[in-house]
């Protein structure tokens, strides 16, 4: 972060102190996460009920909420969340206006549509995800929200993301798109749950013959989006929207993608959103949605309560159930004929005749979960 | 400075009291605070002797005037709104839960 590889015109920018406020806090998770987490699972080992247990990975968790160990690890892993996002927010409304004016400087290109009449899915209003303070769904007239949770995600991302630009998973849903359906020739896109629009900009820049959509539940967070891709000089229509009811018309995309958007939902919307997607597809268009890698029936014990860790006390409800799905089953369901289920590495410069699809993970930032499937 | 929003779905950490969880959350604020305070010094000592323009010593014996006092003022009152954030956030959060 002290020395950002790529940036763009609507990052906001942090003063001295500020960045050493953002440092700091980057640095007390990585510690936590390095020096106090692996005890966390030699604990979790220590208190394992046993694989015979039929409710393993829950009994673990309610085990160690007994350990004063646990509790002081967990309480200072969401403290440090909540720090980050102080701090960051302090910073980013300090220079509002300026980055208002920023953003009223860009390109004329691409569009914003808000809907006043717009209501948020309950799992987005009731849980702000990742504690970000007001949520994804927070509307206004401004570009502060979204310029509070682009800041936060490239400090929580702690730079194993594209750094600022935050860009490494649209860049290999592209790289997906060019290994796995290399004939496709996109003309018209949409990303489903597109936040600060990080993965929609290098998706258009792959494609740029097409016309790029872009759905998400706040207007804040939209308007900024629209300013970032407009700086970036990417043309891209961002419109309010809620991705288990997108407002278009039946078979009107080509590629419908999302990248990392179902643990954010919940167990009733990821179906949903794969229906929807199918929809929303041209005949033989295609859908990529793009998850963490990793599987939750694979995970060992800590990972396990790690996932629980963050459905509970980061506000990611459906990390667990989207970590769990059968998507093969799901996508099937949805009716798309020939899902293909796997591991996309990643990458930060997808081209065409590229690969890297196949059905092992190489770990966390190496690759990404995906299905993926043509109508 | 517009106040921060509120955070909806906080759970309490089970077997963590609001107390602590407070107090965690108030060292972690507190230690982020030194650790800015600490690099700017960093940052001051060594701009200061590049220019070869620093004498310690008077560093002890210094001063501040009525501006300087204030401007001091403002940096310490933004100093103890950081870090007793978590007492003003568990009120909200219960004025929250009470009034819902």
């Amino acid at each position: 972060m002290s020395t950002p590889i790529g940036t763009h015109a609507m990052l906001p920018q942090a003063n001295h102190d500020e960045m050493a406020e953002q440092l700091f806090a980057r640095d007390l998770k990585i510690w936590l996460g390095s020096e106090v987490e692996p005890l966390q699972g030699q604990l979790a080992d220590a208190i394992d009920p046993g694989p015979q247990h039929n409710d393993r990975d829950a009994e673990a968790f309610a085990r160690l909420h007994e350990e004063p160990a646990f509790l002081g690890w967990a309480g200072m892993f969401r403290a440090a969340q909540e720090l980050m996002w102080d701090d960051i927010y302090r910073s980013v409304h300090r220079q509002k206006d300026a980055l208002n004016a920023k953003a009223a400087q860009a390109a004329d290109i691409g569009s914003v549509t808000i809907d006043p009449d717009f209501t948020a899915p309950a799992y987005l209003v009731d849980g702000h995800v990742h504690m970000m303070p007001g949520g994804y769904a927070l509307n206004g007239d401004d570009v502060t929200q979204g310029a509070v949770m682009d800041r936060g995600g490239a400090v929580y991302m702690l730079g194993r993301n594209g750094g600022f630009m935050n860009d490494g998973r649209g860049a290999t849903v592209a790289g997906h798109v060019f290994a796995e359906y290399p004939d496709l020739k996109p003309l018209k896109i949409l990303e489903l749950g597109c936040g600060t629009g990080a993965s929609i900009v290098p998706v258009a820049r792959a494609f740029p013959d097409a016309e790029t959509y872009g759905i998400d539940v706040g207007s804040s967070v939209l308007r900024y989006a629209h300013a970032r891709a407009s700086h970036l000089g990417v043309p891209v229509h961002f419109v309010q929207g809620d991705a288990e009811h997108a407002p278009f018309e039946d078979e009107s995309f080509d590629l419908v993608f999302s990248a990392a958007l179902f643990h954010e939902t919940s167990e009733t919307a990821i179906p949903q959103i794969l229906a929807e997607s199918y929809r929303l597809l041209k005949p033989g268009g295609v859908v990529v949605h793009l998850e963490v890698p990793a599987r939750y029936d694979q995970l060992n014990l800590w990972a396990q309560i790690r996932a629980q860790v963050e459905r509970d006390y980061n506000n990611e409800p459906a990390w667990q159930v989207a970590t769990s799905a059968d998507y093969d089953a799901l996508m099937r369901s949805a009716g798309f004929a020939d899902p293909k289920i796997g591991y996309q590495d990643a990458c930060f410069a997808p081209a065409p005749g590229q690969g890297g699809f196949g059905p092992e993970s190489k770990g966390v930032f190496r690759s990404w979960f995906i299905a993926s499937g043509r109508k | 400075m517009d106040k921060t929003p509120y955070t909806a779905g906080r759970r309490e950490i089970t077997g963590l009291s609001v107390l602590e969880d407070q107090a965690l959350a108030m060292i972690a604020a507190l230690a982020s605070e030194l650790a800015v305070a600490r690099e700017r010094i960093d940052t001051l000592e060594r701009m200061l002797e590049d220019k070869g323009a620093i004498d310690r010593t008077l560093i002890d014996s210094y001063a501040p005037d009525a501006a300087a006092a204030a401007e001091r003022d403002g940096i310490r009152q933004r100093m103890i709104a950081k870090i007793f954030r978590p007492l003003r956030d568990a009120t909200r959060r219960a004025i929250q839960e009470k009034t819902a």
